[in-house]
């Protein structure tokens, strides 16, 4: 057993863990964190379990969560400010970019990600991005247009044309 | 799925913490954890049994990409993500941006590392054949302070296989300046878009005043025996100018000579297909960055 201090969605934490755990079965089991998905058992294929590390898209089946010790990981739990879902969350409702919903919480944590570093990305660039991420429900194309939406309205709010 | 028990893990600040981490442990035991993009999944698979595992996310003297009058330095913990992003890889250097901008997806390029690729060595993978295309040389350091350096060819042993000793870490993969004129490309076909390279070809060409090719190397990545050079489509480029007959020619060679498998993925002729179609597109990038263009 391993004592590690993890920043998860701003808080800290202090768990004693096994050195094999890996970071996803932390969150969903000792956090309570489900929002993070399993999907593949250990390929590493299917991009539901992506949180945030230090704020980079990772896939947390394919960490231990030792590794994770001192630094911050951000779950789908964290993604919504004070004021309720953000942009991209509101996208997807809109866009009706999920079906079951599933691979849901992993697109998200990698597409916001990618909207800070592709603020105005072409279809093409979205289609790149979501490679990581497999939807068995929506043949991705409304998964495409709501990050296309998302990242409208985050430019424009970012301009102060429209919130 | 979960690793068995790791009754140790370990994250060193330096080089010298890590390597006598690892010899604290008897061969195999121990393992240094790169970005885990593929440890993880043979841990999981329990393919891999470590009784310690020896992360080096700290180790900051692994990382970065140095240039030094022309010469390239690549630390081992360097990842994907900044491989692709660094754009004074280019020219001579360029096939090392081409491949690491289409490894798997955003969140593997974020983890994943050019040590861990070159060391795993799968067959299916990039790296290990773009530093034999490029002709780099492995460094490595071993616990009782030696230290050596290999050069690709020499390196990359079979699928799987390496020269490194499991004592040993490697600390970088460099090359001395290139000559004038020179210039390469990969590109890789997979089922799906960055998908695993059904087949992956690395050409680096370098120019003479004249503008014919004086020195060829390919290497492919996707073949059974593992990342290999081509020597029959070298010989055929060298002398050339890189006209789009003459590289088909060289491919057609290279094609005919390497073995190829069927697998579920591609049967052996449609891997032949993809050596020559792919194989000449990355040759014409690779004279095209040669002349600087
Ligand atoms: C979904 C997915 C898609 C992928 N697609 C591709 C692809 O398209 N092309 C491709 O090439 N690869 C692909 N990969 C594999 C990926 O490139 C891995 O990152 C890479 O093979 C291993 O690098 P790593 O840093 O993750 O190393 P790790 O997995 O941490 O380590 C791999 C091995 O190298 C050893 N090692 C690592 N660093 C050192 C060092 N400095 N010294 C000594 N030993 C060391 C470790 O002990 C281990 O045995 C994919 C992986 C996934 C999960
Ligand atoms: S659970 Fe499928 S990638 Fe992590
Ligand atoms: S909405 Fe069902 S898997 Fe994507």
């Amino acid at each position: 057993m391993k004592t590690i201090t993890v920043t998860v969605n701003g808080t800290s934490y202090e768990e004693s863990v096994p050195e094999r755990m890996l970071l996803v079965d932390f969150l969903r089991d000792r956090l309570a964190l489900t929002g993070t998905h399993v999907g593949c058992t250990y390929e590493g294929v299917c991009g539901a379990c992506t949180v945030h590390l230090d704020g980079e898209a990772v896939k947390s089946c394919m960490m231990l969560a030792v590794q994770a010790d001192g630094h911050a990981v951000t779950t789908v739990e964290g993604l919504a400010g004070a004021d309720g879902p953000g942009p991209l969350q509101r996208a997807f409702s809109n866009s009706h970019g999920l079906q079951c919903g599933f691979c849901t919480p992993g697109i998200l944590m990698n597409m916001s990600d990618f909207l800070a570093r592709h603020p105005d990305p072409s279809d093409e660039e979205i289609r790149s991005g979501l490679v990581g991420n497999l939807c068995r429900c929506t043949g991705y194309v409304h998964i495409v247009r709501a990050v296309r939406e998302a990242a409208r309205e985050m430019r424009e709010g970012a301009s102060g044309v429209q919130a | 799925m979960y690793p068995s028990v790791i009754e140790e893990y370990l994250r060193p600040g330096s080089v010298s913490e890590a390597l006598a981490a690892i010899a604290r442990y008897d061969e195999g035991e121990a393992m240094f954890l790169a970005g885990g993009q593929s440890a993880m999944q043979a841990m999981k698979s329990r393919m891999l049994r470590p009784q310690c595992v020896v992360d080096l996310q700290d180790v900051a003297e692994l990382r970065g990409i140095v240039h030094d009058n022309g010469a390239l330095r690549i630390g081992a913990m360097t990842r994907y993500v900044d491989i692709a992003g660094e754009t004074t890889l280019d020219g001579a250097f360029g096939a090392l941006r081409d491949a690491a901008a289409h490894v798997g997806d955003r969140q593997v390029r974020n983890r994943g590392t050019i040590g861990g690729s070159v060391c795993w060595n799968y067959v299916a993978s990039c790296m290990p054949a773009v530093v034999l295309g490029l002709g780099g040389t492995l460094e490595l350091a071993a616990a009782d302070g030696g230290t050596r350096r290999l050069d690709a060819d020499d390196f990359f042993l079979g699928p799987l296989e390496t020269a490194r000793r499991e004592d040993e870490i490697l600390l970088a993969v460099s090359w001395p300046a290139p000559a004038a004129r020179s210039g390469s490309a990969y590109k890789k076909w997979g089922l799906v878009r960055d998908a695993l390279p059904v087949v992956g070809v690395c050409i680096t060409v370098t120019l003479g005043d004249d503008g014919h090719c004086t020195q060829a190397r390919v290497a492919l990545s996707g073949l059974a025996g593992g990342c290999q050079r081509a020597p029959a489509g070298e010989e055929l480029l060298r002398g050339g100018n890189g006209d789009t007959a003459a590289l088909a020619r060289a491919m057609d060679a290279i094609a005919d000579s390497v073995e190829t498998h069927s697998d579920m993925s591609a049967d052996a002729d449609y891997r032949r297909q993809l050596i020559r179609s792919i194989g000449s597109e990355v040759a014409a990038t690779a004279f095209a960055r040669a002349r600087g263009g």
